[in-house]
């Protein structure tokens, strides 16, 4: 069974910044909700930007994307458990505006609190599929 | 831009540890092989600049928005 829920959890590193933010490297994980599902990534250097996030369960249940070796090797990840995916979402002035990216998933490290996005090499993910299907 | 020709088979050593190798010619599409350590990322040019794109949109969403977004989706589990 899946996590569903984000632990809140309080800075983490991005081993390699997001592409389009070069500059950004320390994010604090937020909760926005109580269930921990719609969460934000906000940039400790620049308060002003923030990336809304999701984990994948609740709304794609049977995404389980592979993770290469060198992401496991740069965020140090030594078992599943300790991994959590995290979706960037691209709002839109409704859900059924919005859409997730799934092609290149934030990979976290709930442990040591590294993360990264990584592009996935399924080229049938987009990296703007409607949240609600 | 350096520009250089080769066969297929033959490869272009770029810095100490990455080598690109043409495999196949046909038509207007040319397969290369890259071999490179695992620190060095090697992307499709235009996915990350679609990646880019998408980062760019997804951030800074306005306060107004993402209660918005809050509140549907606790209607929704409800």
């Amino acid at each position: 069974m899946p996590d569903t829920t984000v632990v809140d959890a309080p800075v983490i590193d991005l081993v390699h910044p997001l592409p389009g933010f070069p500059d950004q490297r320390r994010f604090r994980l937020l909760r926005l909700d109580d269930e921990g599902t719609l969460c934000a990534l906000r940039s400790l250097s620049d308060p002003e930007l923030r990336f809304l996030v999701v984990p994948p369960a609740p709304f794609y249940p049977d995404y389980a994307p592979v993770i290469d070796d060198a992401t496991v090797s740069d965020l140090a990840i030594a078992s599943a458990e300790e991994v959590q995916l995290l979706l960037i979402l691209t709002p839109g002035d409704t859900l059924a505006d919005t859409t997730a990216n799934l092609r290149a998933p934030v990979v976290l490290n709930t442990t040591t609190r590294r993360a990264a996005q990584v592009i996935l090499e399924d080229a049938d993910l987009s990296v703007s599929t409607p949240l609600l299907g | 831009m350096l520009v250089l020709s080769r066969r297929i088979g033959e490869s272009v050593v770029i810095g100490d540890n990455v080598t690109v190798t043409i495999l196949d010619v046909r038509g207007d599409v040319v397969r290369v092989g890259i071999d490179a350590p695992r620190s060095v990322a090697v992307n499709r040019a235009e996915l990350l600049a679609e990646l880019e794109s998408s980062n760019r949109a997804a951030a800074s969403a306005s306060e107004q928005t993402v209660s918005a977004l809050a509140e549907q989706l606790r209607q929704r589990r409800d």
